[in-house]
């Protein structure tokens, strides 16, 4: 008797709430947040009106009076996607305060590849590199974050650039970001998240697609000239140049030989290894890089100073390398380092609002 | 006989709040229901969004963004001194300024001439820039292992700049003089991260504008606190009594302001922190503060500092006589 009286129990229990999921599921409710997404998303692309626009119009109504214009912050799409409204006249405007050169058929893309990970300095870290990305045509940004889920710190600032850009995430797992014993060091910091990158690359294009590209290797901390940016664009499989700033030297570089060959390093630390060069301090075809589809950095084992040597050595050989910025005797790109910042006085329990993004 | 009670009470309970939770929630899908004709109008209203768009798009593709000339000038001096980073830090700094319309870059050198390193990448940069040079007097110079807080620095190549703007100010006419009336003066260090949203939040500014600032006085942000759009009081860690409380990089005046003070100056003896104070105590008062970027709730530049690269392998090989090639500029 109380089996069946259980069992009745528990049906009447879950009923009502089968019921309610089969329901929910076949409302028309999951359209509806699709339509209130692009809703929103359009809604802000319009309202990206180039500031001279705005002002134009500003300076015609205002009849020159000298008055302090409030250069408005973004406005807020809920009202025009929650209720139902005409769209009406947009009066406060969220600008767009540049835009990266037209895109070009005939230069060849020029794929940058950045790890990055969350710390106070990134947002501003990030902010500087797409400055300089602006003025670069035909620049396609591939940010790779070491984090669970894409943070809307970083979705938010991709968005607001207007750079062609591919926004990735990895995470590097815990315990090899922490030093493990000398039989397995920790893996060096952005591996995982250049690998991940490459291989999205050969994902999205096919060997035989006539879409030519370098990639490069550029990390959020370093400093770029532009002209290194067009120093690059003619690589035919591997391009080499000096980097500053480190191995510590004022700067190291690749030794170029009378007939315009690389035959060696001009480095203290370890000369010898078979790429003895910084990450910042070469740029790959990316015909290269997809027809040999097995060449990644090595994750682990890599003695400190070889990871550029465990992916070139698997692309190219010292003879096919290609000297760049006056034959390597010119500084285009800088390995800075930013410093971390004090924040002692945040306390313990922090004394700014959290709520704010730095 | 008491258990089975409690029980029955228990499912009676549950079983009907989860029946009216279902008649709920069936009566507010019925509402959605209803809204079919919502929907058709959303998607009215997108494809209106998406045709206003591309209309925009065009417009944005014909306008010509980079020769606005009808925007006030901002006028930034940045001090610099010859260090390792030195080219790298204006490098980068040049390429934010580029994308500002009508800035004009004043770099004062810390040096008793005008170096070819600084010459050169100013006329490389394309930037509309004037090019000074103001040397510190040993006295008030940082030592070198000396702390960077112990003095203040750049004071008096920010002088200079402002001493330039004067003698500019003084002999403009007509036109040029009317647009410098407009035009804003901000003190930008070389090492320092800067948004191109602030160039445009300061650009409008009638006496002294005010903003936060990330990564400074030990914290994630300094900033001004607003209280029905004034600036009431600084939200600090660090020294918060002093006059005004605030970074270098967190403010900007009016060149009108500069003008019409001629004795507005930075006291390059002040006291650690009060270098912003010395100059801006004679020109404004907190009442008069015009707050920006968002009532100084956003963080639009942020304090950063770059680490000094290692050069014990450069010199050990210099001892040697083996160091890198000095013509080779970096």
């Amino acid at each position: 008797m109380p089996k069946r009286r259980d069992i009745l129990a528990i049906v009447l229990i879950v009923l009502p709430w089968t019921l309610l999921i089969t329901v929910w599921h076949q409302s028309a409710i999951a359209p509806l947040f699709a339509i209130r997404k692009v809703c929103h998303h359009l809604v802000k692309e319009i309202l990206i009106i180039p500031e001279r626009l705005t002002i134009h119009r500003q300076r015609l109504a205002d009849d020159g009076t000298e008055t302090r214009h409030d250069t408005g912050p973004a406005t807020d799409s809920k009202e025009y996607c929650s209720q139902d409204k005409d769209i009406v006249e947009v009066v406060r405007t969220e600008y767009v305060y540049t835009r990266p050169p037209p895109w070009s058929d005939v230069l060849p893309t020029i794929h940058v590849i950045t790890p990055t990970y969350s710390r106070p300095v990134q947002k501003a870290e990030l902010t500087r590199l797409a400055n300089t990305f602006l003025h670069v045509p035909n620049l396609h940004w591939i940010l790779v974050e070491d984090s669970q889920r894409r943070t809307p710190l970083v979705t938010r600032l991709l968005r607001e650039t207007g750079l062609n850009y591919t926004h990735l995430n990895v995470e590097t797992p815990r315990n090899y970001k922490l030093r493990g014993d000398t039989r397995d060091p920790r893996i060096p910091r952005g591996t995982m998240q250049r690998n991940l990158a490459l291989r999205w690359l050969r994902e999205t294009f096919n060997s035989n697609s006539s879409q030519a590209g370098i990639v490069y290797f550029a990390d959020d901390d370093n400093t770029y000239s532009l002209e290194l940016f067009e120093e690059m664009r003619s690589t035919r499989k591997v391009s080499v140049w000096p980097v500053a700033f480190v191995g510590g030297l004022r700067y190291e570089s690749p030794k170029v030989n009378a007939a315009g060959k690389v035959y060696g390093w001009k480095t203290v630390f370890d000369p010898h290894r078979p790429f003895a060069i910084d990450m910042a301090g070469f740029a790959i075809n990316l015909r290269l890089i997809l027809f040999k589809p097995q060449a990644y950095f090595k994750l682990r084992g890599v003695k400190g100073g070889y990871q550029e040597s465990s992916l070139l050595r698997e692309l190219v050989t010292l003879s096919d390398l290609e000297p760049k910025a006056a034959n390597c005797t010119k500084i285009l790109v800088w390995h800075t380092r930013t410093e971390k910042p004090v924040l002692v006085n945040e306390g313990k329990k922090g004394f700014t609002d959290p709520n704010v993004e730095i | 006989m008491r258990m089975r009670l409690k029980l029955k009470t228990v499912f009676v309970l549950y079983f009907t709040v989860s029946l009216l939770g279902l008649i709920y929630a069936l009566m507010q899908l019925g509402q959605r229901c209803d809204c079919r004709d919502h929907d058709m109008s959303k998607d009215q209203q997108i494809s209106q969004l998406r045709g206003e768009l591309q209309k925009l798009q065009e417009h944005i593709k014909t306008s010509e963004l980079s020769k606005k000339t009808d925007v006030p000038r901002i006028y930034v001096i940045t001090p610099t001194y010859a260090r390792l980073v030195q080219k790298a830090e204006l490098t980068r700094l040049s390429h934010t300024f580029l994308h500002v319309p009508q800035l004009h870059w004043i770099v004062v050198e810390d040096a008793p001439q005008p170096t070819p390193l600084v010459t050169d990448f100013l006329a490389a940069s394309g930037l509309t820039y004037t090019h000074l040079y103001k040397l510190t007097p040993k006295d008030r110079k940082l030592q070198e292992g000396d702390p960077s807080w112990l003095k203040p620095r750049g004071a008096e190549q920010r002088n200079e700049g402002l001493r330039w703007l004067r003698e500019m100010g003084a002999a403009a006419k007509g036109k040029e003089a009317a647009a410098l009336e407009e035009a804003v003066v901000y003190f930008a260090d070389d090492d320092n991260t800067y948004s191109l949203q602030l160039f445009e939040e300061m650009r409008y500014t009638y006496r002294v504008s005010v903003w936060p600032v990330g990564l400074v006085g030990g914290m994630k942000f300094e900033r001004p606190v607003v209280e029905d759009g004034k600036v009431v009081r600084f939200h600090t860690g660090w020294r918060p009594n002093r006059p005004f409380p605030i970074d270098m990089a967190g403010f900007a005046v009016s060149l009108r302001l500069v003008l019409t003070n001629p004795q507005a100056r930075f006291d390059g003896d002040a006291q650690m922190g009060f270098l912003e104070s010395s100059f801006l105590q004679h020109l404004v008062t907190l009442d008069d503060l015009e707050p920006k970027a968002d009532l100084c709730t956003k963080v639009l530049v942020w304090h950063t500092r770059t680490e000094k690269p290692k050069m014990k392998r450069e010199d050990a090989l210099q001892k040697q006589g083996l160091g890198s090639d000095p013509d080779v500029e970096v």
